[in-house]
């Protein structure tokens, strides 16, 4: 009973999703100050851009924080460790009856040119 | 009558497990405050208002926050989740219905800190003022950016 206690308990606490990345081409890290476009499924990328990698944000099982702001904002995070302005989010799972979280295939580029002029979702507050 | 007193016991028992999430909610209610007043406060980036202000945030997640205001540092904190006491109240109670519970609504969490007052320093960087309206003195002090790497350094030639 205790062994079960400290595994329902180990995994509960483990609420983030569960995040598979790939970086082809690192660039050096932005600043909080530089914007990062963040595009859905149906916004258009620009031409001219470099791919910095890619991102999955899967299902650990015990996620609770994986509504698609919080996912949203975790990829912009890790784009700008890396280097990359835009996230475009290239595959989209809604919560359903397998899984209450956001399930995203994320790709990073770098754009050289003005990225807040880009069409793109507008990040909120759960 | 016989089966209330006997149900009510048992609904009780049930509903109370899931403790945090009575107790506290899934949400907590965080207070943000600059000296001077009236900064803009920005949560993940996305602008929330100006100090005083306050701001229900889930329990679940990190935040950034960002406090700026013209002629000011800007002002750089994360209200992190830690760990929330009430949580525990699921095992003196006992059962697992708290334990999943919880979890779930975000409510075995505590963001902190609760409160959050930020006193901006000035910023003397590309300050302009008047001198007896005629000249204009411009007061530039130039700062290294923390994200640059140093990778060498001149020296005067002789």
């Amino acid at each position: 009973m205790k062994k079960l206690f400290f595994l329902l308990l180990i995994g509960l606490v483990s609420c983030s999703p569960k995040i598979k990345s790939n970086f082809t081409n690192t660039q050096p890290k932005l600043s909080i100050d530089q914007e990062v476009a963040l595009l859905d499924i149906d916004h258009h990328l620009p031409e001219n851009i470099l791919k910095i990698g890619n991102l999955k944000f899967q299902d650990s099982g015990f996620s609770t924080d994986c509504s698609f702001n919080s996912i949203m904002n975790q990829a912009r995070k890790t784009a700008r460790e890396n280097g990359a302005n835009i996230v475009k989010v290239v595959g989209k799972k809604k919560p359903d009856i397998w899984s209450s979280c956001y399930r995203l295939d994320i790709e990073l580029y770098k754009f050289e040119g003005d990225v807040s002029s880009l069409p793109q979702y507008e990040l909120t507050l759960d | 009558m016989k089966n209330l007193i006997k149900i009510l016991p048992l609904v009780s028992f049930l509903l109370l497990q899931s403790c945090a999430t009575i107790v506290s909610g899934s949400r907590q209610t965080v207070k943000f405050n600059s000296i001077p007043a009236a900064a803009t406060v920005f949560i993940n980036e996305v602008e929330v208002g100006k100090t005083p202000v306050e701001k229900d945030l889930k329990r679940n997640q990190e935040y950034q926050v960002l406090i700026k205001m013209d002629g000011y540092k800007s002002y750089k904190t994360t209200l992190s989740k830690k760990f929330n006491e009430w949580y525990i109240g699921n095992i003196v109670f006992g059962g697992l219905i708290g334990l999943v519970v919880d979890p779930i609504t975000g409510a075995m969490y505590k963001l902190t800190p609760n409160e959050l007052t930020a006193r901006l320093e000035n910023d003397n960087s590309d300050v302009v003022f008047k001198d007896g309206g005629k000249d204009i003195h411009i007061s530039v002090s130039l700062n290294i950016d923390p994200t640059w790497e140093k990778v060498g350094q001149l020296e005067k030639a002789e």
